[in-house]
């Protein structure tokens, strides 16, 4: 789904747009491939908040095909998301029925690590429209943290890379919704390096949602789990709206709330 | 005045379209069920041979992919309510490519707008289940060497069947705000023998293709779900089977109610579709 499909969705509402933040090869497309996974298992959600329809199936199967078990073929991770010229990420689209039969349009961007990357460091990289774009629109963002690249022999540049990105993202998002996810999260890092990344992170206000996924199974815990509680957050995400005063009257009519008191 | 039913009748190649058509059209015959013909129907070219094979107890042959035709049933049911029952027969394929090639044909876009009633046919047996990273973790990623090329992909089989109803219900032009009442929705799961289970129709539909039910549960105000035997066993296409052709086609064939309960009338399922409507 591309810029101008987005009319069909947003012509009606403004879709809750969900940006995903991070480095190349951090795992955001496998973070939306998984998602898609247990969709289509139906664990993803509850009956809170039941699949209603998608704009952009095909593009959710083709992030997720790389993670099915195809014949003679193990799963993979998906190969690195170009970024081209394209000025505004890929968009993915799931819409959920609420209890009270209301539908909710959410957006997942799915942009490229280098876009990040340039932005982290030029807030006014001429390649980092793409960027700029989730900066902006983004009603959510999820930040990774890569802790294989964390834990890895280049983690110095990773941490510091982070940083950067983390500083950008948190002075952009001005107060709207972030959380700060692990990928990969089997992989063990240095607990100074834990206590670096949630530094960065920490300015935005002091308890940012932190969340741990992983695709492999480590030990007792579903792999699924980490997912699923990255995906019930974002979910519950509103947008400010205005609060109407309620008022105690007798009667019901509601043309004598006010002026009553 | 009278109620026309145009059915929607959707399904892939393979689900049992013709033969649940020409089991229904050999009951409404003998009159062993709810519903009664008041009439005589007007072309039954699609299901004569069809019938003719079921009588004989063999399988009837795969329908050819390019040919769609029509057949209009005059029908009362207990309560005397009348209509018109129009029954499509068509090859399978044309469904599958709809959603493939993204591609609506003229005459269907006409049947989907005027069809009353949406009847979707499943046949789980025959749908893949693939395993992913969550069913069958890898115990090691270090093999996983990332691809140069983009992969083919083709859609998991339950995301064609949400597609395939999103694409016609784009096409009938309803919206989703609200749950929708019209068209009332029936699934039917097809080639129940094949399943040999006792679950309800609407769990095992739930348990199998989860993102279907949860699309369809939160979409129409009371989609139907029904297991669906035509046959009630499964018969070959050279090999008569010797009772049926003893008994005839209509001793078998069954349909299971949303209650779990079995009954013989495979009318049931339209019959139920009229009486709503009222």
């Amino acid at each position: 789904m591309g810029e101008s499909d987005l009319n069909f969705v947003s012509g009606k509402i403004k879709p809750i747009t969900v940006g995903i933040v991070g480095p190349e090869s951090a795992g955001k497309t496998t973070l939306l491939g998984a998602f898609y996974l247990l969709l289509g298992k139906g664990t993803l959600t509850d009956d809170a908040n039941l699949f209603s329809n998608s704009y952009t199936l095909a593009g959710w199967e083709a992030v997720a095909t790389y993670l099915r078990w195809k014949p003679g073929q193990p799963p993979s991770f998906p190969p690195h998301t170009p970024s081209g010229a394209a000025r505004a990420p890929g968009m993915l689209h799931l819409a959920f029925r609420r209890e009270d039969g209301s539908l909710r349009d959410f957006l997942f961007a799915d942009a490229p690590g280098e876009w990040f990357q340039k932005w982290a460091i030029n807030e006014q990289a001429a390649d980092a429209e793409g960027a700029r774009w989730i900066a902006r629109h983004a009603d959510v963002t999820l930040l990774i943290a890569d802790r294989q690249a964390l834990a890895g022999p280049k983690m110095g540049t990773a941490r510091n890379d982070f940083q950067l990105l983390a500083q950008r993202a948190v002075a952009e998002s001005r107060g709207r919704r972030l959380a700060l996810v692990w990928t990969k999260g089997d992989v063990d890092v240095a607990e100074a390096m834990e206590a670096q990344i949630r530094k960065a992170v920490a300015s935005h206000s002091s308890s940012v949602p932190e969340f741990v996924v992983s695709v492999s199974a480590s030990g007792m815990t579903d792999a699924a789990e980490g997912f699923r509680e990255v995906f019930d957050w974002v979910l519950c995400t509103k947008r400010a709206g205005v609060d109407l005063p309620m008022t105690e009257v007798i009667g019901h009519d509601p043309l004598f709330r006010f002026g009553r008191r | 005045m009278a109620a026309q039913h145009t059915i929607l009748l959707v399904g892939e190649s393979n689900v049992g379209k013709t033969h649940y058509g020409a089991q229904f059209l050999k009951r409404l015959m003998v009159k062993s069920c709810e519903l009664k013909m008041t009439g005589a129907p007007t072309n039954l070219e699609a299901f004569t041979t069809a019938l003719s094979c079921l009588t004989e107890g063999r399988a009837t042959d795969h329908t050819p992919a390019n040919i769609y035709t029509e057949s209009v049933w005059p029908i009362t049911d207990q309560a005397g309510r009348y209509a018109e029952l129009v029954w499509p027969d068509y090859g399978g394929e044309q469904v599958r490519s709809l959603v493939t090639q993204r591609q609506i044909p003229a005459a269907w876009r006409d049947r989907v707008i005027e069809a009353t009633d949406w009847v979707v046919l499943i046949r789980l047996h025959s749908l893949r289940s693939e395993d992913d990273l969550f069913s069958r973790p890898l115990q090691s990623f270090a093999a996983g060497e990332p691809q140069g090329e983009a992969a083919e992909y083709e859609l998991s089989d339950q995301a064609r069947a949400v597609e395939l109803l999103q694409m016609l219900l784009y096409l009938a032009q309803f919206n989703l705000d609200r749950p929708l009442v019209k068209p009332r929705l029936t699934i039917l799961l097809s080639c129940w023998d094949e399943l040999e289970t006792t679950e309800m129709p609407a769990d095992l539909l739930s348990s199998r293709l989860p993102m279907l039910w949860s699309f369809v549960r939160s979409n129409w105000v009371s989609p139907n779900v029904l297991g669906l035997s035509a046959l009630e066993r499964a018969l070959s296409m050279t090999d008569a089977d010797r009772e049926y052709a003893i008994r005839g086609p209509e001793e078998f064939g069954y349909v299971v109610l949303p209650n779990g309960a079995r009954s013989p009338d495979i009318t049931l399922p339209i019959q139920q579709l009229m009486a709503a409507r009222t």
